[in-house]
């Protein structure tokens, strides 16, 4: 029997599933701390078995169409609406030119996983070693948030103001994240993991423009309480990806990176971890 | 308190559920449909692997109160009336159960793999069934079992071009 024991059942709370954006703000203007926006559940039935979290209301957004949209902007971007779940996100060739990230989404969890997960929950989720960050920071990405008082953006990177913790109000909602025109960069996404599918340290590499104009973004997830980027690292590449440069980022990246000890890895193996990775992506990139 | 309506296995059901019941507890526990087990509840086992909708999901990961109005298929549902459709007969033949705690979820998901892909490569096979896991280890055997089903089966004019 599964009814009474921690870990295996759920707080009590009242299920919302909202038809429209305006139904889905006015129940979190109405019930504020006390509610939590569920996309694909995934993370937040967890967080709520353990009593990580305990709303009194959840408000499922996944049949909010207005959520539900992947929309090209023109001038702007590709923006992904909250409720899409990762599968369709990776389904015919949607996210073309953002390699970095459909990489990164390829490697979450396993297809059942993947077929209820989201971008957005992926992200608001903030967990150190979840692999969607890097690749959103890397890439230039914002976060499209609405309230009942108007619409705001914000930049992935402030976002994330630390472990668990996002830039999101109470009455505030995720409405979609916006990726900025590829304009040809070249991505990649690498992790390493071990016995689980969770990242002990990854990478997101975005290359844009070329000759002096060139911007390199290399961002560190799984390794510190927040994704870091790496400016020497992308110094080190600038002026291109030759086997010395990719060394020489390698190099810099697993001494620069502040890594952290925690009961997965020591801060010592995630260093090594990052030497590995950034090789391991940069030389991929070398060759494609 | 809310009644829900689901289709499980072709057959509607109308329930009184709490909103905060798992769809695992709601199959198993209110509906008695018993080949969905309950073993790490936290999505990484894989063993109360259910198709919702048209995806495999999680039932432990899922609210009852989701599956309103929608469609659940367990492996009781791809059974034909008193007869085993070929990726069993290959699970048996093979020996790919051998506690069997698992099998149901092995057997819905490489199901559901051959009807989408009927001949699915070792890779694609590995992907697909990547959320289960097996702890007596039958993983060769189940890989046995999908490739006699997928050789067994015609391939398309368009497959036999390509390969030969
Ligand atoms: C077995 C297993 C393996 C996993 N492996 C990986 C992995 O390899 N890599 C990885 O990156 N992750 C992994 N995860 C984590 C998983 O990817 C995330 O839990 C998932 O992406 C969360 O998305 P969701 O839509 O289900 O979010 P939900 O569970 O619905 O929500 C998560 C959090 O985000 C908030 N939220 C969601 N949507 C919005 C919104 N629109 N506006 C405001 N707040 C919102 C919720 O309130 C909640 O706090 C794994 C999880 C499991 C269970």
């Amino acid at each position: 029997m599964s009814f009474g024991s921690p870990y295996v059942t759920l707080p009590d709370f009242a299920y919302h599933r909202p038809k429209s954006l305006d139904e889905a703000l006015a129940l979190l203007k109405e019930h504020g701390e006390e509610a939590k926006v569920m996309g694909g559940g995934v993370g937040l039935i967890a967080f709520m078995k353990e009593r990580l979290m305990s709303p009194a209301h959840v408000i499922d957004v996944k049949e909010v169409p207005e959520l539900r949209q992947v929309r090209h902007v023109p001038g702007k971007g590709l923006s992904i609406g909250a409720a899409v779940s990762i599968k369709e996100l990776l389904e015919g060739g949607t996210l073309r030119g953002y390699a970095v990230l459909e990489e990164a989404l390829a490697r979450v969890a396993d297809p059942m996983i993947r077929s209820r997960a989201t971008l957005a929950g992926n992200l608001c989720e903030a967990i150190p070693w979840v692999d969607s960050p890097p690749a959103l920071i890397a890439l230039g990405a914002s976060v499209e948030i609405a309230g009942t008082g108007g619409t705001r953006e914000v930049p992935v990177s402030g976002f994330i103001r630390g472990p668990v913790d996002i830039d999101l109000n109470p009455g505030e909602i995720v409405t979609g994240i916006m990726l900025p025109d590829p304009k040809g960069t070249l991505s990649a996404f690498e992790k390493f993991t071990a016995g689980s599918e969770f990242s002990l340290a990854s990478v997101a590499v975005a290359l844009a423009g070329g000759g002096r104009k060139r911007s390199v973004a290399m961002v560190y997830g799984a390794v510190s309480s927040t994704p870091v980027r790496c400016a020497e690292a992308e110094q080190a590449v600038a002026d291109g990806l030759t086997p010395a440069n990719v060394r020489r980022a390698a190099d810099m990246a697993s001494e620069k990176v502040e890594c952290v000890d925690d009961v997965l890895a020591s801060a010592a193996y995630r260093r090594h971890l990052v030497k590995v990775i950034t090789t391991r992506v940069l030389r991929r990139m070398m060759s494609a | 308190m809310r009644e829900i309506t689901v289709r499980v296995n072709g057959q509607e059901r109308k329930r009184l559920v709490k909103d905060n019941e798992l769809l695992l507890d709601f199959l198993r526990e209110r509906l008695e449909v018993r080949s969905v087990k309950a073993a790490c509840w936290r999505g990484e086992c894989g063993l109360c692997t259910v198709k919702l909708g048209d995806h495999l999901v999680k039932s432990c990961l899922v609210l009852a109160v989701e599956a309103d109005g929608k469609e659940v298929e367990t492996v009781e549902g791809i059974t034909p009336d008193g007869e085993l459709t070929p990726i069993q007969k290959a699970f048996v033949s093979h020996g790919a159960a051998q506690c069997g705690f698992c099998t149901p979820a092995w057997v819905l998901a490489t199901h559901e793999l051959l009807q989408a892909n009927p001949h699915p490569s070792e890779a694609e096979l590995t992907e697909a069934t990547s959320g289960l896991v097996c702890r007596c280890g039958t993983y060769n055997q189940i890989r046995e079992a999908v490739e006699e089903v997928s050789q067994a089966r015609p391939r398309l004019a368009k497959e036999n071009l390509a390969s030969s």
